[in-house]
């Protein structure tokens, strides 16, 4: 059995000075073990641990864009579309991927595999376009890859 | 001699690999300098002139001479290494963990000694997954040979906004809360993290310091273009080049040489039109203005910086309408929404260049969007406004034709066949609750 | 303390002198100009320089506009505002348009219109037209987040002064600030209400019309308020307040900051609390007795005549039963009518409190100054007063360190046992720290009656006396017992024996009448004389029901828990004659005198207990009295009787009265959410060995009574105590079981 989230948040925060430093942390747990989102209870679960109101972790929560607040696919697929992906045909690479998943950006497909996004520059202008898979960076994606991609997730 | 200096032997080595990185001298600094006073590291910082990697180009060393003595405010001292690296553009710092790992984690505990800590913080990026695990590993072996020290090295990890870059919305991000930059004074120096005494450097400006120890202050000032900008950048290309990537030179190099040098050049064929030279926040250069050497005080005489040390190249397809509105779109999608310029102006900005892009404008409206990014710059909170205010508003300068065109002509010149035509802005798609119907 | 040193500054060419470290606002307001401001609020803590409208011009600062809410006075700083700098105009301009850029203008339908600081500074500050051409942002509005407060979020200009106020004021951290950048917006957890005892302040920080009361909505434009300056009855703290009405009729209630007393807080109960007045059950005639039919209205002078009746009747064997929330006027009057004019000197006073600790008096602002603070006593202190509890926080986050020593306490002891704890106190190492200590703050906070006097007697032994800065609090029930204390001894020398068997018992005031002591003493009595508001107080057991008034609505003076006379204005019209008017009246016919004018009662009473100060020596921001030197050691009471521990398997019961109770705040529709939920708080012992968990129902039971409740979790709280508000305790005797 996994250990309870309560125990895991304590065991990070004694790493700072200040228990409440711990709340990025307990929210990428919470967000781990609830299905890749952030439900009302992963928020008051984290509160609970840390001392916190789960408005106060909610506040936090809604600050960053890694942290979902509504459901997400099991495979969450982030394409840059900054400028210097941009130049480089990133809506290309979005594109190709709302054709082979069938959704837009922001969406999940039905069958709930999926997410797609668009994402603000993720560190890669080198070597465009960037697409990341569950974090993963994948570097100088073109349109004619995605189907590629989209297979081997499907099949892996 | 050898002006790689970062990265240093890693073309040869795998010194992610604490014994490769002993192997070449790691290391052997951080046990040398433990053993002097804390002021000669910073007389050795201040004689190299070592300035901020992070876009300020603040010195290094007068900012650890800024952190009061123990005496003086009896806290616990901390040194905090930025690793959010968000700028569109920049992508260096990810390297250097990937790749110099132990460079970066020596410079920091020597960094601490400087200052009298025992508690170093690295806040990296959220979005830095493979080099979040790297920086993992190489401390853990760093922490297993011995070599903290006693002191603590807590790696923590961001969640996704670009304002925990900037120094104070890391402070709150890392205290657990909202990332919205704090009004200052009082300076981190002063009361920083947990309200202590607390230093703030880029994570190139800290992976520099053991070399610049190992080759003496004086020695690395030679390097570059002195007596402001020494030493080497890791400048990252991108954009229309066709080997885009980072390059670590000396200061001074000139944008020419980097494109077409280093660079390969405009892919395809096309021409160059302008410059980006230090990230998107960046005024930017047109195409005859690039034999401006990379170096604070060369661009500063045209208008604008090197910050984190980007080099964009756009080439000719680009509207430089659809990038003013992309720049501003990011901008507004990152506004911390804690001061009303940077979050309201954002999103005016955005909805003038939807509109000149559209072909909806009025002249007057260029005129209005030059002065909604005057009224945004300089009365912020943070520098963020101005990083949106200033870019744009030297597009509109620079290429004032171009903007013109999109009043006078009732849409787009380029007519659909520009390479940011259609370019999607993660604001436009609700990853959270859709409760503020923005609209379109 | 040497005086602060002074520094010169200069602001728009004028030279001011203030204390160095002043903010630049002040300093500018010290040299008569305005720099304005949106997001400042220095009773938030820090400034934030959010807003950007304080933007000045600061000479050798970097030469862009700088937040001055922000600065501090230097000497010889030289600051330019909008008026004498054009980049400081600008700046201003600038921040003005964009506030508006998203706003909605809809002044003339917000019920801040009027009184809305944007709409003052935009006149003064801001663009004559609007540049701004596309769509506002747009939100759902108004929405409630409460029963109490609305929100409309697209008034909201994000100054966050109200969110700062959830984090750092009342640290309830419900109210915050979601999503970021254009998108941010206030909000609670999953649109739960905002709940705690001090939400509405949010209404009186918002500088716009985002947050407001849903009492008064769209009913009243605030220019037509007439503003009466008073101070809140509802606890001991007595918050200074403006009360507006118009046409005689309560809209709403405002604090007016008493910098010592409540620093510009308010607790719900005081802010949303009036509407009990217009409650549907509000006795507006004298009722009589009337065998089949209940209760009948009857004349005033037919009332009086009946009153003079059963006064007569009673020949002497006469017991009052006094409220807390009597004027000091009023129980004087009726003490005199009653002990001079029939020499009958039985009372039955509200609380007993405990004498001597007017040698140690302090202003409860006292507290935020302290650095060592220690709460004694069975009750949350925000139960009891409410405002105390702000000033605690405010003293903990200043650094002090605060030790509370109660069933739910660092210190844990058993209840009924706060006595014992306080006499422990004079040895030991606490006792040494705060007898070392220059500012050292003692507090009771209920449990055991007597407790200023065992606090009188710790005092004493610590040296506080001689100790400006050191004071100690006891936090009585109600809000004017010390003055109806002082108010029934000031009304004659004389004593007389227990009347046997009572002829006739007076209830002056709802406290007393809900009181079920009171009410067991009126069985025993022949006839019942009541003074009540409400109806439902009254039926049943009165023979003759006077129609009460409420705090708000006569003249007179509280003594609040620091010993502070304060003056009670009327702030509307009541519906009936107040106490007053008719005991003078019903006086004159036993020869008694007695003006019907409450400051001439005022002046008689303060001759023989406050030292001859008169209301006009009061104003409307009262002083605290001088320290008065103990004569002797203060006599302690007796400890209460230490309740026996409960037998095993069984639990201690410890009720408390909470701070949203009460006749008053029964009435209100607007605070019934706020009423303690039907709980059993336990502790995390307890609640193991009895394997619930948080929110499963259990069943409470004693002799014979049994209630359902959910269980809490108190993490605080001591083993084998358990922990029920009186709404939900109601008979359960001080030993309970509880199961699943
Ligand atoms: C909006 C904004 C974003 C920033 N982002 C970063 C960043 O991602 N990384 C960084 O090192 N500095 C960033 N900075 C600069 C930091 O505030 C700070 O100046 C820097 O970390 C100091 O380090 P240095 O002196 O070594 O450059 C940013 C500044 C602003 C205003
Ligand atoms: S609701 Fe009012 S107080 Fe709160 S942030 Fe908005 S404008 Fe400020
Ligand atoms: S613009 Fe795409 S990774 Fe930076």
């Amino acid at each position: 059995m996994a250990r309870p989230l309560a125990d895991e948040v304590r065991a990070i925060a004694e790493q700072y000075p200040e228990s409440t430093s711990a709340v990025l942390p307990a929210l990428r747990i919470a967000q781990e073990r609830h299905g890749g989102w952030l439900p009302p209870e992963a928020l008051e679960e984290v509160g609970e641990a840390l001392g916190l109101t789960p408005a106060y972790c909610k506040g936090v929560a809604s600050f960053y864009d890694m942290f979902h607040l509504a459901p997400v696919g099991r495979r969450l697929v982030e394409v840059c579309t900054n400028i210097c992906c941009g130049l480089r045909g990133a809506q290309d690479v979005l594109q190709a991927f709302e054709r082979e998943l069938d959704v837009r950006p922001g969406e999940t497909t039905p069958d709930g595999a999926f997410t797609l996004r668009a994402v603000e520059c993720i560190g890669g202008c080198g070597w465009p376009t960037v697409v990341a898979i569950d974090d993963r960076h994948r570097l100088n994606v073109s349109a004619g890859d995605v189907p590629g991609i989209v297979q081997e997730l499907r099949g892996g | 001699m050898a002006d790689v200096i970062v990265l240093a032997n890693a073309d040869e080595r795998d010194l992610r690999q604490l014994a490769e990185y002993r192997a070449v001298g790691g290391y052997t600094q951080l046990e040398r300098v433990r053993s002097l006073e804390p002021a000669a590291i910073i007389d050795e910082l201040n004689t190299a002139n070592l300035r901020g990697r992070g876009g300020a180009f603040f010195p290094s060393g007068r900012k650890m001479q800024f952190i009061p003595p123990k005496e003086q405010i009896p806290k616990p001292h901390y040194v905090c290494v930025n690793a959010d690296e968000s700028e569109p553009g920049t992508f260096k710092d990810r390297e250097i963990m990937n790749r110099v790992p132990h460079r970066l984690i020596e410079g920091s505990l020597i960094a601490a000694h400087a200052i009298d800590s025992q508690h170093v913080f690295i806040y990296i990026r959220g979005e830095y997954l493979d080099a979040f695990e790297t920086l993992r590993t190489a401390l853990d072996d760093a922490r297993g040979a011995g070599l903290f020290n006693g002191v603590t090295v807590v790696l923590h990890r961001g969640a996704g906004a670009y304002i925990c870059g900037e120094e104070s919305g890391l402070l709150e991000s890392l205290e657990g809360k909202r990332g919205q930059a704090r009004s200052r004074p009082p300076f981190p120096a002063a009361s920083g993290l947990y309200a202590s005494p607390t230093l703030i450097n880029n994570v190139e400006t800290i992976a520099t310091i053991p070399k610049i120890l190992e080759l003496g202050g004086a020695e690395y000032a030679k390097i570059g273009a002195p007596p402001d900008s020494t030493g080497t950048r890791l400048f990252c290309l991108s954009g229309n080049v066709v080997k885009g990537g980072n390059y670590e030179l000396p200061m001074g190099i000139t944008i020419r040489e980097v494109i077409y040098d280093l660079g390969g050049g405009i892919p395809d064929g096309r021409a160059l039109k302008a410059v980006i030279p230090g990230g998107s926040s960046m005024p930017i250069l047109t195409a005859d203005q690039i034999d401006v050497p990379l170096e604070h005080d060369a661009l500063r005489a045209l208008d604008t910086f090197l910050g984190a040390a980007a080099v964009i190249v756009v080439d000719d397809r680009a509207c430089m309408v659809q990038l003013g509105l992309r720049v501003a779109q990011f901008y507004m999608h990152e506004s911390c929404g804690k001061c009303t310029p940077c979050r309201e102006g954002t999103r005016w900005m955005v909805q003038l260049l939807e509109a000149i892009e559209a072909g909806d404008a009025t002249h007057s409206q260029l005129d209005l969007l030059l002065d909604v990014c005057d009224r945004i710059l300089g009365k912020c909170l943070c520098p963020l406004g101005d990083a949106a205010a200033m870019p744009v508003a030297s597009y509109v300068v620079k290429f004032r034709d171009e903007f013109r065109a999109h009043v006078d002509q009732g849409g787009c010149p380029f007519g659909g066949e520009s390479s940011l035509e259609g370019l999607f802005a993660p604001v436009d798609q609700h990853t959270h609750h859709p409760v503020a119907e923005v609209p379109a | 303390m040497s005086a602060p040193e002074l520094v010169t500054v200069t602001i728009d060419e004028r030279s001011v002198q203030v204390p160095k470290g002043t903010g630049i606002v002040e300093t500018a307001a010290a040299a008569g100009i305005e720099i304005p401001v949106f997001c400042y609020e220095p009773r938030l803590g820090a400034a934030v320089g959010a807003c950007r409208m304080c933007l000045v011009e600061v000479e050798g600062m970097p030469p862009k506009p700088q937040a001055g809410c922000t600065l501090f006075a230097q000497d010889g700083m030289v600051v330019k505002t909008a008026r004498t700098s054009e980049m400081a105009r600008v700046a201003q301009n600038a921040t003005l348009e964009f506030i508006l850029v998203n706003h909605p203008l809809d002044c003339p339908v917000c019920d801040k219109g009027g009184e809305c600081p944007l709409q003052d500074l935009t006149f003064r500050y801001g663009p004559g037209n609007t540049r701004m051409t596309f769509d506002k942002r747009t939100f759902e509005k108004p929405i409630p987040i409460s029963p109490a407060i609305s929100i409309d979020r697209e008034r909201c200009i994000l100054c966050y002064r109200c969110t700062r106020f959830s984090e750092s004021v009342s640290e309830d951290n419900q109210l915050v600030a979601v999503n970021r950048g254009a998108q941010t917006m206030i909000a609670t957890f999953e649109d739960e209400p905002y709940t705690g005892a001090f939400t509405g302040n949010v209404t009186e920080l918002c500088p716009v019309g985002a947050l407001l009361p849903t009492q008064p909505r769209f009913e009243i434009r605030p220019w037509e308020f007439q503003a009466v300056p008073s101070v809140c009855g509802l606890c001991p703290v007595g918050c200074n307040i403006d009360v507006d009405q118009r046409e005689g009729k309560i809209k709403r209630i405002l604090s007016r900051n008493h910098p010592e007393v409540d620093e510009g807080w308010l607790c719900d109960k005081g802010r949303f609390g009036f509407s009990h007045l217009y409650a549907e059950d509000r006795i507006t005639d004298p009722l009589r007795r009337v065998r089949s039919r209940g209760l009948e209205e009857i004349s005033w002078e037919d009332a009086l005549d009946d009153a003079e009746r059963l006064l007569r009747e009673a020949n002497g064997r006469i017991a009052v039963a006094l409220s807390g929330s009597e004027t000091t006027e009023d129980a004087y009057a009726l003490a005199k009518l009653v002990r001079k004019g029939l020499g009958a000197h039985t009372a039955m006073l509200p609380e007993e409190i405990g004498g001597g600790l007017d040698a140690f008096r302090a202003p409860l602002s006292a507290i935020r100054d302290a650095e060592l603070i220690v709460v004694l006593g069975e009750d949350p202190v925000v139960e009891r007063a409410p405002i105390v509890d702000l000033w605690l926080r405010k003293a903990r986050r200043a650094g002090a360190e605060i030790v509370e020593i109660g069933p739910a306490g660092d210190v844990q002891i058993a209840p009924g046992t706060t006595a014992r704890a306080c006499r422990k106190l004079k040895s030991g190492e606490l006792g040494d720290r705060l007898r070392a200590s220059e500012r050292a703050i003692l507090i009771w906070s209920g449990g055991g009656a007597g407790g200023g006097s065992h606090l009188a007697a710790l005092a004493t032994d610590l040296g506080f006396a001689d100790k400006p800065g050191c004071g100690a609090f006891f936090l009585p029930e109600t809000a004017n017992g010390r003055g109806v204390a002082e108010a029934w001894a000031a009304a004659s020398d004389d004593e007389g024996p227990e009347p046997e068997p009572l002829g006739l018992l007076i209830v002056s005031g709802d406290e007393a009448a809900a009181n079920p002591n009171v009410r067991a003493l009126a069985e025993q009595a022949e006839r019942v004389l009541a003074i009540t508001m409400f109806h439902s107080l009254a039926v049943g057991w009165a023979d003759l029901v006077l129609p009460g008034t409420s705090y708000l609505e006569r003249e007179g003076t509280y003594v609040n828990v620091e010993g502070r006379i304060q003056r009670l204005r009327r702030t509307a019209i009541p519906p009936a004659p107040d106490e007053l008017a008719w005991i003078a009246q019903l006086a004159s016919r036993f020869e008694v005198e007695l003006s019907p004018s409450p400051s001439l009662v005022f002046a008689e009473l303060s001759e023989r207990v406050f030292g001859g100060v008169t209301y006009e020596d009061l104003g409307e921001e009262a002083r605290l009295p001088d320290r008065v030197p103990l004569e002797a050691a203060p006599a302690e009471s007796a400890d209460e009787p230490v309740p026996a521990k409960a037998p095993g398997g069984t639990l201690q019961l410890l009720r408390y009265r909470p701070l949203f109770s009460g006749a008053a705040v029964e009435r209100v529709p607007e605070l019934q959410f706020q009423r303690p939920a039907p709980e059993i708080e336990l502790s995390v012992k307890d609640a193991k060995r009895l394997g619930v968990r948080r929110g499963e129902p259990v069943s409470v039971r004693s002799n014979g009574t049994s209630v359902q409740l959910r269980a809490a979790i108190n993490k605080r709280l001591k083993a084998g105590v358990a922990r029920i508000a009186d709404d939900h305790a109601r008979d359960l005797h001080p030993t309970v079981e509880v199961s699943k």
